[in-house]
């Protein structure tokens, strides 16, 4: 199988996954306080019946809240063909490296920001300044721990970091390690919107920050919006699971190594499924200027990594 | 990279201990640096059990069982009556504000690594990497120390002070000699018990443990 | 046995107190006795070792207690020292106010006190050394807050906080060094010993062994109450009961800086004694400054004497990183200031307890007052401020010579500048305090009795170092200064 249509498959899969991914995370969250909740594949019916209705656009709107959706959806899906999910894209391919997928990110996040405030609504405005307080903070943080894995393998690469760890599996517990990946985790609730720094679930407007950005979309933009947005967070876990525990990983394109990949894949995803839904079940959400003290913690455990992986030589 | 399952479980270990100190300059109720004073002594005994198992020194189980028995326990179970009984739940704002705190943390641990580099090129034990681990912790008590203002929050980075420089004496040293060991033990339990004492008596007098209070004797 | 007679008597003391409740006054008593049996035997082992060499109780290498001349000139200071508080110390909580609990809690302690600094000075072992002097630590904190006022509450807090601060430090420096040692030559039976660490000194590490010392010397000099570290001090000293006061500042500085010294000679032996010498001058030179600035604006007497010790440890230090000359004339200034500042400390409690104030502003009329204690105190500040014919003039010249000697005149010019400014500053509130009228409420007239003679007699051994170095003393130090440079 080559290996262009081994990565198209690949993101397909992601693409396919995403929805069940935060269905599932919802199911588990609605068992554990005690409710029967949704299936975990109710967000497939939600898409669907977005996709049926009606666009409503305010006339005060300009064309960048056009075309966010696609922005959001279109950098997530190209996300997720350079990330390590099924296999570790071993030489060139496109730039399966570290910064191009932070900024690529980012970039879906920025568009959003724009399109909360090019409506004129109050709320619009009030998650954009807040999810732009949040991603001025986590980004550093993306970047360290990543680094901290990036300086032990010697290159930004992902396909070389998946196979150093593979070649070293002792380094896997040490603190180094460790700590970036902490720092990573708590990156990925802040930026995926997950509690405790965002509830995913709430319309206040006290507490809202990612809801806030996209209170104004409806139809088939919204359905694109959510979508992107599952695949942020399943782009994120499999970053943070493959990059930190790679086993699993395929690194030959032979179907038997693809399907151990997947399957390695979701396993991955379900525990941190669960960790996700435990933690958001257990957690009150932060008060908003608490959430910089969240994120500097994170900041300071990513420094850590880097200073122990560079300087414990 | 120094291998082997010694070293790792010590400098993680280390590190744990290192993120305990974090944690008092983090989060904001007194429960949350008792109980992570009470982890990072566990931490410390369990390290120094590690090292007695690999470095084949039977003394050193007894160290272990005694920083479990008088840090791991006592000191906790003494600190949690104190703070009941003063009902300090919060730590007001303290001198440096969470976010720089932690950042400073970060440079302190820095420093403590660019100041351990000679050492680590010196000895040839397994643990060295645990040194630099265990300087950053003595930095961060030390700035947990300064930079608080509740009287039970300095007593919390002053015990973490002793137990970074516990770390660093079984980590570099395989621990001091048994007897210089009961004479710290000592020293500590005393020095603690006096603390506790005199945090009582800033209570009696002043009526809150605040030591921004404490401000009756100038020039 | 010489040993044991100077170290038990304060410990079986302490011990007698805690057992007797309530409080009798022969328990007392039995203090003083204690007091001048160490004492004696003190004299008697600086005899003993002057002729004899080191005294130890075992074979070299794992002796614990080792006593040569450095620690013997100590443990003869903290005896008399400990003897005069004694005597003093009688009256403490006297007919009005006295509450038992309140002088057995004293007594318990303040003999702790005295037995964990003679410990600490007689000990071979640096890790064990550290233990007493953290000892004396608690010990002298306990005592501060004898009378529950929110500023001894708050002085006392201060104290045990930044000394055990600084104490833990100095362990830290103790293990760095240790470390070193055991990575150079193992882990050997007696390793923590000052002998054995000198002998190795030559093949350890001197970058280690210079960050140790600087961890040691920031750790001992924030016992040792050298600037900056040195903000417990005034508060610490000047609202302890007096007896307490003149041990802690008479001696306990003296304590700290003699750890100090034997690391230095541990440490010069490595590391060329430029890198010591420099960190000493600098602490030094910083604490005599601050000591000598903070004099001029002082408004509370017993915080003056606490500020002029903060002065005189400078001096110390200073002195200390002058080579054999200055060495010589640092440890003389210790036995002096030790002599001159336990007078003063025990003197300006009989102050405060007629005149029931601490301000320099509100004494007035001294001389009229209380005519034999403001003499002796009027000579005790003459003592401290280094005017001939007492000791002090003879330990700061002798500095100010080494200084010169050495080729470092800015050293001694700065010296005697700042000399000179606390030579004024003390003579201004000495001079607002003994003239004038005596203000309204307080008694006048003072009977002479047997305490004060005890004190005149300190004044007499000031006199008598001053005028002229008797032999015995002079062989005392010299051989003293060898122990800290070979």
């Amino acid at each position: 199988m080559s290996r262009y249509l081994a990565i198209a498959l690949q993101t397909l899969v992601a693409v396919a996954l995403a929805p069940a991914l935060v269905g599932f995370i919802r199911w588990l969250k609605a068992r554990l306080q005690g409710r029967r909740g949704a299936p975990p594949w109710q967000p497939y019916f939600e898409i669907r019946k977005l996709f049926g209705k009606e666009a409503v656009v305010s006339h005060t709107a300009s064309w960048i809240f056009n075309v966010t959706p696609f922005v959001v959806f279109g950098t997530s899906v190209l996300v997720a063909s350079l990330v390590p999910l099924i296999i570790a894209p071993s030489g060139p391919f496109l730039v399966g490296d570290l910064f191009a997928t932070v900024y690529l990110l980012l970039l879906g996040t920025f568009f959003l920001a724009l399109a909360g405030l090019d409506t004129g609504s109050p709320f619009g405005g009030m998650g954009a300044s807040r999810e732009m307080t949040v991603v001025a903070l986590t980004e550093p943080t993306v970047a360290l721990s990543i680094v901290a894995l990036a300086l032990n393998a010697g290159s930004t690469s992902f396909s070389q970091i998946v196979a150093r760890t593979l070649a070293e599996p002792r380094a896997a517990l040490g603190p180094g390690h460790v700590l970036a990946f902490a720092a990573l985790f708590i990156v990925t609730l802040a930026e995926t919107g997950r509690l405790p720094v965002d509830n995913p679930s709430t319309h206040l407007e006290l507490t809202m920050i990612h809801e806030a950005m996209i209170l104004e979309y409806s139809g088939p933009y919204l359905a694109l919006i959510e979508w992107g947005a599952a695949l942020k967070l399943l782009v994120f876990l499999s970053l943070a699971a493959n990059l930190f525990v790679p086993w699993g990983i395929a690194s030959s394109l032979s179907p038997v190594a693809l399907t151990i990949g997947f399957v390695s894949l979701i396993a991955k995803l379900g525990v941190l499924a669960v960790v996700i839904a435990v933690l958001e079940t257990r957690v009150a959400k932060l008060r908003l200027f608490r959430v910089p003290e969240l994120l500097s913690a994170s900041f300071v455990l990513a420094a850590l990594a880097v200073m122990s992986t560079v300087l414990a030589r | 990279m120094v291998n082997g399952t010694f070293s790792q479980l010590v400098t993680l270990g280390s590190s744990g201990m290192l993120l305990t100190a974090l944690i008092v300059l983090w989060r904001k109720g007194v429960p949350a640096y008792i109980t992570a004073y009470k982890w990072q002594a566990w931490l410390l005994a369990a390290i120094t059990a590690t090292v007695g198992y690999y470095g084949r020194d039977p003394q050193l189980y007894w160290v272990a069982a005694g920083l479990l028995a008088l840090k791991g326990v006592a000191i906790p179970a003494l600190l949690r009556t104190m703070q009941r009984r003063f009902g300090a739940q919060r730590e007001a704002t303290p001198y440096v504000n969470t976010e720089v705190s932690l950042v400073i943390a970060s440079v302190l641990v820095l420093f403590a690594y660019v100041l351990a580099r000679p050492w680590m090129t010196v000895t040839h034990l397994p643990t060295r990497q645990g040194l630099p681990l265990a300087m950053g912790l003595l930095f961060v008590s030390l700035f947990i120390v300064v930079s608080r203002k509740k009287a039970i929050t300095q007593v919390i980075g002053f015990l973490m002070l002793e137990n970074a420089i516990a770390l660093l004496a079984v980590v570099g040293t395989y621990g001091v000699p048994l007897l210089v060991e009961f004479g710290v033990f000592l020293d500590a339990l005393m020095g603690f018990l006096v603390m506790q004492i005199f945090v009582y008596h800033i209570h009696e007098t002043f009526d809150s443990i605040d030591v921004e209070e404490l401000t009756r004797l100038r020039h | 046995m010489i040993l044991s007679v100077l170290l038990m008597p304060p410990l079986l003391a302490s011990c007698l107190a805690i057992l007797v409740r309530p409080y009798k006054r022969f328990v007392g008593w039995v203090s003083l006795i204690g007091a001048s049996l160490s004492f004696a035997a003190s004299i008697a082992l600086c005899a003993t070792v002057v002729t004899a060499g080191p005294l130890q109780d075992a074979a070299s290498a794992t002796a614990l207690w080792r006593v040569d001349a450095l620690s013997s000139l100590l443990a003869l200071c903290i005896a008399f020292v400990a003897l005069l508080a004694a005597i003093l110390g009688q009256r403490v909580g006297r007919p009005d106010r006295e509450e038992l609990s309140q002088t057995r809690h004293f007594r318990i302690f303040t003999n702790a006190f005295v037995f964990t600094m003679l410990a600490a000075v007689t000990i071979q072992n640096v890790a064990l050394m550290w233990v007493a002097i953290e000892a004396t630590t608690i010990t002298s904190a306990m005592v501060i807050p004898l009378t529950r006022t929110k500023a001894s509450v708050e002085a006392s807090w201060k104290y045990i906080l930044i000394c055990s601060v600084g104490i833990a430090l100095a362990f830290a420096g103790t293990v760095l060094a240790y470390f070193d040692f055991v990575t150079t030559a193992g882990e050997v039976p007696g390793s923590l010993n000052w002998t054995v660490l000198r002998a190795t000194a030559p093949s350890l590490h001197p970058q280690l062994l210079q960050l140790a010392f600087a961890f040691i010397l920031i750790g001992y000099g924030t016992k040792a109450g050298m600037a900056p570290m040195h903000t417990w001090l005034p508060d610490a000293h000047s609202e302890a009961p007096s007896p307490i006061s003149a041990m802690m500042s008479g001696v306990l500085l003296a304590v700290a800086m003699y750890a100090i010294a034997r690391w230095k000679a541990v440490v010069d032996v490595s590391v060329s004694p430029w890198f010591t010498n420099s960190l000493l001058t600098a602490f030094g030179l910083l604490s005599l400054t601050i000591g000598a600035f903070s004099l001029v604006i002082q408004h509370h007497y017993k915080r003056m004497l606490a500020y002029s010790s903060v002065e005189h440890m400078g001096l110390v230090s200073i002195g200390l990183a002058l080579g054999p000359l200055g060495t010589f004339a640092a440890l003389l200034h210790v036995v002096n200031h030790a002599v001159a500042k336990s007078m003063s400390f025990l003197l300006a409690g009989r102050i405060l307890h007629r005149y029931e104030t601490t301000e320099i502003a509100k004494v007035t009329g001294l001389l009229r007052v209380m005519p034999w204690t403001g003499s002796l105190f009027a000579v005790g500040i003459l003592a401290l401020v280094g005017l001939p014919p007492f000791g002090l003039f003879v330990s700061e010249f002798l500095l100010v010579r080494a200084a010169v000697v050495s080729g470092r005149f800015w050293v001694a010019g700065v010296v005697l500048v700042l000399l000179l400014i606390v030579f004024a500053s003390l003579i201004d509130h000495l001079n607002g305090m003994l003239y004038g009228e005596a203000p309204a409420g307080v008694a006048v007239g003072e009977r002479c009795n047997w305490s004060l003679a005890a004190l005149a007699l300190s004044v007499g051994v000031l006199v008598v170092l001053g005028v002229t170095l008797p032999r015995p003393i002079s062989a005392l130090i010299t051989q003293s200064v060898r122990g800290v440079i070979p």
